[in-house]
């Protein structure tokens, strides 16, 4: 844990434990423009974060920044999961460490099967879970392995996404916008897969428009604003404080 | 039927899935002894619709350079401008060792492998970092400079300059000389050995992340994928078809023409796949096949306007038949009555940061609007 350790801040109290994980002042552009502005929080294991924050705050660009993405590109600031730096990882060294990214257009990789889509995701180093288990989880998904998967409905396709995370050795899952641009039926399935998420136990960060929603889902809220964390907190105090969501999110 | 429970059907399910794919089936090796049976009557057959058996030759060395062309354009989705730089030097390494060393080509190929490793490893290192049309340009312009290089006056001592390297000895195989049907059937054997190896590339893992790649490479980082070792290891496959297919072109031909490596040389093999059918085993074959032949017999029939012929036919191909002779064979299945799976020809997209633009525009529109 020598590593870990390091993950701290110097001025960090040497008794707490170490987070799972941790964003450390994180500075990120894209292109030209400042978007991330120094965004600071940490995540507990097992905790679900409901990331949120106006248009333009800077939520799907620190989702990014945490993935390592090509853009935006980090400039400065740490970022440790289970003792690993991913600040200094690439995109697919980040993804071996365990994180997962599912943006806002589910990656699906079309042209390949279903199940495909799941296997080049174990054909990576240090695969998770197997297909046998994937398949008892999303029985929806066995039915569907032989078909292209980007001929399944929208729903179908977040569950995949989720599915082919979880085929990875998965520490850290970060959902982007997972209920945009779905119908509200649709927008009832994915709930019972981010519910069934829950269940299993996963660390996760999500973004969504949908403030409520995600709330309701999470453990705790980070709210973004300009850039920077403006606030941060339990979940449910947010969804009792009408000011603060009035503030911050317009709702 | 009600016994079945749902986890009971998934289980069933994830026990078919997690038996591995056979990478050599049943039907392939019908496949693969339909396409020796055929490769290797060819100096015979192609007598019989007016070629000649040289011809024979030339086609099944064209059709391992076409091969593992499409290893890289078909499968992987990068369009490479500069596969001459591969024949070339290839042609050239081997046509320097029969020169100078020895006429036996089992060294000539074996230096000419090696070298051409090296090169390939180094120019994929410094094309493959660039995707779409930035990566077909460098590769153009490595190939551009490979030829000014063979035609430099510091090499002109070595590689003959505009002449060509000219003066070799008829190439040995372990004492007896390479000539005519001796080196059909050696450069068939490659050919042979190079289209089982490409049909289990296309079955195995790594195939499908060739084909990933294809599709969508930054989808396959965020899974964790190195996605440049494999870019870079479906490019120096690629290459080696090449090499081989440049050393054996000197075999045959104990002479290196300054076209070898030529960017003349790296369109041919661009036409021959796209004609044939690209991300097929058989198309880029057959698009050799038809290349040589239209080259070599078509034109003595229609006289010097050939090359507008070809155009036009090139042009109408991609028009109308942009999968290729593979495609007008599976239209023509089609028309009869039978079913067939639907397949995706595209050539590679031209903005494979296509996710990266998308989320651009989105940000830039949420910034407005945050204002």
């Amino acid at each position: 844990m020598t590593i870990a350790a390091e993950a701290r801040p110097a001025d960090a109290v040497a008794s707490a434990p170490a987070p799972f994980f941790a964003a450390r002042d994180v500075h990120a552009y894209y292109g030209e423009s400042y978007i991330v502005q120094g965004v600071d929080f940490e995540v507990r294991e097992k905790e679900i974060v409901a990331l949120l924050g106006r248009n333009g705050a800077g939520k799907t660009s620190t989702l990014r920044t945490i993935a390592r993405a090509a853009q935006p590109s980090l400039k400065s600031g740490e970022i440790w999961l289970g003792g690993m730096p991913l600040h200094r990882m690439s995109t697919h060294e980040a993804a071996r460490a365990g994180v997962q990214l599912v943006p806002e257009d589910r990656r699906i990789i079309p042209g390949l099967t279903v199940e495909q889509n799941l296997i080049v995701a174990q054909v990576a180093e240090r695969p998770g879970w197997p297909l046998a288990q994937i398949y008892e989880h999303f029985p929806r998904l066995a039915e569907r392995r032989r078909q292209d998967a980007i001929t399944m409905s929208g729903g179908e396709q977040q569950m995949l996404a989720v599915a082919r995370a979880l085929a990875r050795d998965l520490k850290l899952l970060l959902l982007d916008e997972p209920y945009e641009g779905l119908a509200p039926t649709i927008v009832r399935e994915i709930e019972s897969i981010l519910q069934e998420v829950k269940r299993i136990g996963i660390t996760t960060i999500i973004v969504e428009q949908n403030a409520i929603a995600a709330l309701q889902l999470a453990d705790r809220a980070v709210i973004l604003d300009m850039g920077t964390v403006a606030y941060q907190g339990p979940a449910q105090e947010v969804l009792d404080n009408a000011d603060l969501r009035h503030q911050y999110l317009a709702i | 039927m009600s016994n079945i429970t749902e986890a009971g059907l998934a289980t069933g399910y994830a026990r078919a899935a997690s038996r591995q794919p056979a990478l050599v089936t049943g039907t392939d090796l019908l496949v693969i002894g339909a396409f020796v049976l055929v490769v290797l009557t060819m100096p015979w057959w192609l007598v019989l619709i007016a070629g000649y058996e040289a011809l024979a030759t030339k086609i099944v060395i064209w059709a391992i350079f076409a091969l593992g062309f499409d290893i890289l354009l078909g499968f992987t989705g990068y369009l490479s401008f500069g596969h001459a730089a591969f024949f070339g030097s290839a042609a050239y390494i081997t046509g320097l060792s029969l020169k100078h060393l020895t006429s036996d080509i089992v060294p000539a190929m074996a230096i000419s492998f090696a070298g051409l490793f090296v090169i390939a490893l180094v120019i994929g290192v410094l094309t493959l970092r660039r995707s779409g049309i930035y990566f077909s340009i460098l590769t153009l312009a490595f190939a551009e400079m490979a030829h000014a290089l063979i035609l430099s006056s510091t090499l002109q001592a070595w590689t003959g300059g505009d002449n060509g390297l000219t003066g070799l000895p008829t190439p040995t195989l372990l004492g007896s000389p390479m000539r005519g049907l001796t080196v059909f059937y050696f450069a068939s054997a490659f050919l042979v050995a190079g289209f089982i190896a490409a049909l289990v590339i296309r079955r195995s893992p790594f195939g499908l992340m060739l084909r990933a790649i294809k599709e969508n490479p930054m989808r396959l980082e965020y899974t964790g994928v190195n996605v440049f070792a494999y870019k870079m290891s479906a490019f120096v496959i690629s290459a080696m078809y090449a090499g081989i297919a440049g050393s054996l072109t000197v075999i045959y031909e104990p002479y290196v023409a300054t076209e070898y490596i030529y960017w003349s040389t790296s369109g041919e093999v661009v036409i021959m796949s796209v004609i044939g059918g690209v991300g097929t085993l058989i198309g880029p074959i057959l698009g050799a096949g038809f290349m040589l032949y239209f080259e070599n017999v078509i034109q003595g029939f229609i006289g010097e306007q050939w090359k507008l012929v070809l155009g036009l036919i090139f042009v109408f191909m991609v028009i109308f038949l942009p999968g290729g002779f593979v495609d007008l064979a599976r239209q023509i299945w089609r028309s009869l009555g039978h079913r067939i799976r639907a397949r995706r020809y595209n050539v590679p997209d031209m903005a494979p940061e296509a996710d990266e633009d998308r989320l651009r525009r989105r940000l830039d529109r949420e910034e407005a609007e945050a204002r």
